[in-house]
């Protein structure tokens, strides 16, 4: 039996901005949306730009769209705050595995923009294959020299949590000896205006409202070093237990199965959507830790994700530095089903 | 001695290609040589080339909710997974625990057009809300999980070419974990305006029928279909009394890491995988019956593939006999590699040996058998089969008959 994994890097580009390590845990508030034109005041939990070579130097990000760039200094920046030297890894056994609700919706809506001004006959050859879900994995593996799998994923509301345990498969299984594990998403004016029409957006989109009750858009890119426990890493945030993931059941059995005899010392949430006091996971949470665990509400910066916000719940609860324990991940929805990871943390 | 808990097999199949719905009829049509393919222009005015379609995609449920809630990726894919479970008799209470791992590219793409890039927000508000809401990826197999009542894990692979063999080792992954008792594994892409327009923008297409592996050979027609392996453990297998198609005896997933688009050259990357799909299956180089071949008909694809096998195959006693049945109905992008595992395994079933159809001069190579000609009928205990994409993604797929 493997011991289990651990999390031994960790990069992001969010919100926050693009950092290795954790996060300063200070609640943000949306910012106005510049990106695109738009007929009122909106807004979102947007990433504000930045020049990804004065983070990674060498990497050229021009002809990527934004997922692509983060992926690169996510990856970069997690690797670092892993102490990896790539030099002295066999990166043919090395892993990315990437897990996204929409993709490259950017350079989709600009092949879309290509046809529509010159015609199915004149779009573009160099964006099409940037388009491409897989691309911004293919890019972290280009870049690093990683040839080990390449996978890219989606799961409804849960495919962070099932790049992570996924990515933990290939390690257990031998198929991989270390792995990059990445989810995010961006923002454009179509996904916006989708859920605007839809009538899914808080009031805090409209206007400068501090309860952000209510579903606000959010993006960003995390990524985290997986690897064996047998590695001497030069840090490790938690080590990775069991865990299940499913698109529908009874999530409170699953986390019972999960958890056995043991109690969690902390909950926690990955909802996603619209974070509140009745939300699913948070009932749950508070039901199956009773007294004993302090349960760490989702955060609305990430549950504004959607599908590819679990592991900027976990950066973001683990940045509240929770202390050593035992840990649950736990998401649940009554549409999606749930996910529940099983965590040690250092 | 096989460990019937760790041993992975494919107890149904079940398939939209464009020889129609099931397993027979995609048997039928490769037996017989029937090639699919047709003017793009019949189908998409102003496009050229050639495609093939799945021109009776049976009803998947009736009124206008479907019409609007399910894309025909999703379609295609409901209809893939309904074939598998009505086919191969998998009881509705054993589909509840189960998995879902389905691979698309194209998903959603299907129903959106370029109006959407005029403005939005009009666009959503005069149709588009329903239709972009099959956008996502993972969409596709929500769609499989809600037709079957599938309510265990569910996930969507989208590795460009490589998304559907990769769906079937993720789904194998999931059951060494227990993650299910039973997943249904697969792929499942619908032509639109957006993957021809792309592809025909990098010049990959060739204008008449393509010819993998000749020398003459100018690119790739496009198809569409969708194919669902039904995969668990030989031990729940044999629990509940099903019959054994396959065994998935290896697997294994690598990237070239050396181009966004282009194979790499010499093959490395991709004979890498082989090799470690062959070591999975603990089999050698000389049991290798037949290479069912990624294939395409690009110039670069079937070169850097011909390197793969040659350096993969190296010390083998015979040349390796190879084919790509994308000659038959095209490339199907995302179900590419669900359908060829298919095929490998009607292949393995049939002792059949599918020649790439309108090679007339191979590609030069003393380790390579490129097959041409009629079926060639003969006993094929293992088969493999490969599959490549954008981004530099390999995966290898090993199938043998179960070995009692």
């Amino acid at each position: 039996m493997m011991s289990l994994p651990m999390i031994s890097g960790i990069g992001s580009v969010t919100p926050y901005g693009p950092l290795a390590g954790l996060l300063s845990g200070d609640a943000l508030q949306p910012n106005a949306i510049t990106a695109w034109e738009t007929s009122a005041p909106r807004r979102a939990f947007v990433v504000e730009p930045f020049r990804a070579a004065s983070i990674v130097p060498g990497v050229k990000t021009r002809r990527l769209d934004r997922l692509s760039a983060w992926a690169l200094v996510a990856s970069s920046l997690a690797l670092k705050d892993a102490s990896i030297d790539l030099t002295q890894v066999d990166r043919s056994r090395v892993a990315v595995f990437f897990a996204t609700g929409l993709g490259c919706v950017e350079l989709t809506e600009a092949f879309y923009r290509s046809a529509s001004a010159n015609g199915w006959a004149g779009t573009d050859p160099i964006t099409f294959p940037e388009t491409l879900t897989n691309s911004p994995a293919s890019h972290v593996a280009l870049f690093h020299d990683l040839r080990g799998p390449n996978l890219t994923i989606s799961s409804k509301c849960f495919a962070a949590e099932s790049a992570l345990l996924q990515a933990a498969s290939l390690l257990r299984h031998g198929q991989a000896e270390l792995a990059i594990v990445l989810a995010g998403d961006t923002l454009t004016r179509a996904v916006y205006e989708w859920y605007e029409t839809a009538g899914l957006l808080s009031s805090a989109c409209f206007s400068d409202d501090s309860s952000l009750e209510g579903f606000v858009p959010s993006e960003g890119m995390v990524a985290m070093v997986l690897e064996p426990a047998g590695r001497q890493a030069a840090r490790a945030y938690a080590a990775l237990g069991a865990g299940r993931w499913a698109s529908g059941g009874d999530a409170r059995s699953c986390a019972e199965g999960l958890l056995g005899e043991t109690r969690p010392d902390f909950i926690f949430c990955a909802g996603n959507g619209a974070p509140c006091d009745s939300a699913p996971e948070l009932c749950l949470a508070h039901s199956l830790g009773g007294d004993a665990a302090t349960v760490y509400p989702a955060q609305p910066v990430a549950a504004g994700m959607g599908d590819a916000g679990g592991l900027l719940h976990l950066l973001l609860a683990l940045s509240k530095r929770p202390g050593a324990g035992e840990a649950l991940l736990l998401g649940t929805s009554a549409h999606c089903g749930y996910a529940s990871l099983r965590l040690e943390i250092f | 001695m096989i460990d019937a808990q760790k041993t992975i097999v494919v107890t149904g199949i079940g398939v939209a290609s464009p020889y129609g719905a099931g397993l027979s009829r995609l048997r039928a049509g490769l037996l017989a040589g029937e090639c699919r393919l047709a003017p793009a222009a019949d189908l998409y005015p102003g496009f050229q080339g050639m495609v093939a379609r799945v021109s009776d995609l049976p009803p998947v449920g009736e009124g206008p909710r479907y019409s609007r809630s399910y894309s025909r990726t999703d379609r295609l894919a409901m209809a893939a997974s309904r074939d598998a479970v009505t086919e191969f008799s998998i009881p509705s209470s054993l589909l509840r625990p189960s998995g879902i791992v389905m691979a698309s590219t194209v998903a959603g793409l299907t129903e959106i057009d370029p109006g959407i890039a005029q403005g939005p927000a009009a666009w959503y508000r005069d149709g588009g809300l329903a239709r972009a809401a099959t956008y996502p990826v993972s969409r596709v197999a929500a769609s499989v999980g809600e037709h079957l009542g599938v309510n265990g894990p569910a996930c969507a692979v989208s590795v460009a070419c490589a998304s559907g063999a990769m769906a079937i080792a993720l789904g194998a992954n999931l059951l060494l974990d227990g993650a299910a008792p039973m997943i249904l594994a697969g792929g499942s892409d619908a032509l639109c305006p957006f993957t021809l327009s792309g592809f025909n923008s990098l010049q990959a297409l060739d204008p008449e029928l393509c010819r993998p592996f000749d020398q003459e050979r100018k690119g790739l027609n496009l198809g569409e279909g969708a194919a669902v392996l039904v995969l668990e453990t030989l031990a729940h297998a044999n629990e509940r009394g099903a019959r054994v198609l396959a065994v998935l005896r290896g697997w294994a997933m690598t990237n070239d890491a050396s181009h966004p688009t282009a194979p790499q050259k010499d093959g490395l990357g991709l004979a890498y995988c082989i090799g470690r799909a062959m070591e999975m299956a603990e089999c050698g180089v000389d049991e290798i019956g037949y290479v069912n071949a990624h294939g395409t008909g690009t110039p670069l694809n079937d070169i850097a593939e011909t390197h793969a096998y040659e350096r993969a195959f190296e010390g083998r006693r015979r040349p390796i006999p190879v084919s790509s049945t994308k000659s038959y109905f095209g490339h199907c992008l995302g179900a590419a590699g669900a359908l060829e595992a298919a095929i490998t395994i009607v292949a393995i079933e049939a002792g059949a040996l599918f020649p790439t159809l309108r090679l007339t001069t191979p590609i030069e190579s003393e380790r390579l058998e490129l097959l041409h000609g009629p079926v060639r009928h003969e006993e094929l205990p293992v088969a493999m089969s490969v599959s490549a994409g954008f981004g530099g993604s390999n995966a290898a797929l090993v199938f043998g008959r179960l070995q009692r």
